[in-house]
């Protein structure tokens, strides 16, 4: 079987002033189509595990596959063309542009990717529609709420048809309902088919999310869940208020 | 909790009789509590004795007889809907006995890898239940029950503090 993503034996050291093990041989397989869940404590490896497979930083040994392409190989240019075309990023603090509008936003990875103007405007114009946004194409994000921002975000982060999408903490700035709506949208697109990476501290999230919980410890994994959704469990055998002793 | 402020509660909406009492409670509860149809009845008893509630009408025609609140009852009620819940903290997770046992058996590493073991499967069950929770928590929002919503939002929030333990126990087996 081949897989999306494929890490195998990575580990990260950051070695300016004192020498410090990000990550510590971690191996970890992520299939097509899964939605899984990162966990673990602040300081756990979380972040660095994220940025390599985003192809932000580079892996101090192991190897790292994605997509096909294997990161830990790649020259800067093929890292640059990785990163804006095969991954798509949603951010805690949704990283918009304020100059620009809505629509030019979600254009900026097509621009750098080299797609031609009409048919990525066509894509965008799609996305913000499915996205519940269609009005507010020439509106900048200082006009839109947190939940709306982060929905530009996430069209821009599918513009290119990413083979995976990288969700740090994507619930971080919103209110509940705000960070649910976006959630859901995030559940919608994993349902038909799109491969997500969810990166969170709140296990809450992660189980509720997620089919799969990888939790992070000291840049180590010290655990990997599957998680049955069941809608049909008994109430009952969930949450009993009261129980009268037997 | 006992059944006592819930059954008088819900008298105190309309008089019922012992198994409407015990359809509306289990009905209110979204199912999270089965009550017992025999307490029911007990606790009916008891606050008769007590002054809180009364009889009130004829026997149906299936003999079944159905309570009002007294006024005693609705102060009584009142007084109780205003104070903070103060019990002492019920903490009867088995796991933690469980852990402790463990812990004491352990004079050499090989059970040191049971109680690893044990916290991982741990683990999986308390996240499975979060979904669970959530699940549940949605299919009552979904369906216009926000109160009912709220009790499965709690049991994620207890769920969460549980895991939460998990790791506190962990971080001291590896400060030893």
């Amino acid at each position: 079987m081949s897989w999306l993503v494929d890490l195998t034996d990575v580990s990260k050291v950051f070695s300016s002033g004192a020498k410090t093990v990000a990550l510590d041989g971690v191996t970890l397989r992520i299939g097509g189509g899964e939605f899984t869940a990162v966990m673990g404590p602040s300081g756990s490896g979380k972040s660095t595990l994220l940025n390599l497979i985003a192809g932000l930083d580079r892996a101090t040994s192991g190897s790292i596959v994605v997509d096909g392409v294997d990161l830990t190989r790649a020259n800067e240019t093929q890292l640059a063309r990785y990163r804006r075309s095969r991954v798509g990023f949603v951010f805690q603090f949704f990283n918009l542009l304020s100059n620009l509008t809505v629509m030019e936003n979600v254009l900026v990875p097509a621009e750098l990717a080299g797609v031609p103007g009409a048919q990525a405007r066509a894509r965008a114009k799609e996305l913000l529609k499915e996205l519940g946004m269609a009005g507010l194409h020439g509106s900048y994000p200082s006009n839109l709420s947190g939940g709306q921002r982060q929905r530009v975000a996430i069209a821009r982060a599918l513009i290119n048809r990413p083979a995976l999408v990288l969700a740090d903490e994507p619930t971080g700035a919103l209110d509940s309902g705000s960070g649910e709506q976006v959630m859901a949208l995030l559940d919608d697109l994993n349902q038909r088919g799109q491969t997500i990476l969810l990166v969170t501290h709140d296990a809450k999230l992660a189980a509720a999310h997620g089919r799969r919980i990888v939790t992070l410890r000291d840049g180590r994994v010290e655990d990997d869940a599957r998680i049955e959704p069941r809608r049909s469990s008994e109430p009952r055998e969930l949450v009993r208020l009261g129980a009268e002793e037997a | 909790m006992s059944l006592r402020f819930g059954i008088l509660g819900l008298i105190a909406e309309e008089p019922l009789h012992g198994y409407q009492v015990k359809q509306r409670f289990e009905e209110v509860l979204g199912g999270t509590w089965e009550v017992n149809i025999g307490s029911v009845y007990q606790t009916l008893q008891r606050l008769e004795r007590d002054g809180l509630v009364a009889t009130t009408g004829d026997r149906g025609d299936r003999g079944r007889q159905a309570y009002r609140v007294t006024d005693a009852g609705v102060s009584a009620l009142e007084e109780w809907l205003e104070d903070p819940e103060s019990q002492p903290q019920l903490l009867r997770e088995e796991v933690y006995m469980k852990l402790l046992l463990l812990g004491r058996r352990s004079n050499g590493s090989h059970s040191n890898g049971r109680l690893q073991r044990l916290l991982r499967r741990q683990r999986h069950v308390y996240l499975q239940r979060l979904r669970d929770l959530a699940d549940q928590e949605k299919i009552a929002r979904e369906g216009g029950r926000p109160q009912l919503a709220l009790l499965f939002k709690g049991g994620q929030l207890h769920t969460e503090a549980d895991l939460k333990f998990l790791d506190a126990v962990v971080e001291q087996m590896e400060s030893h």
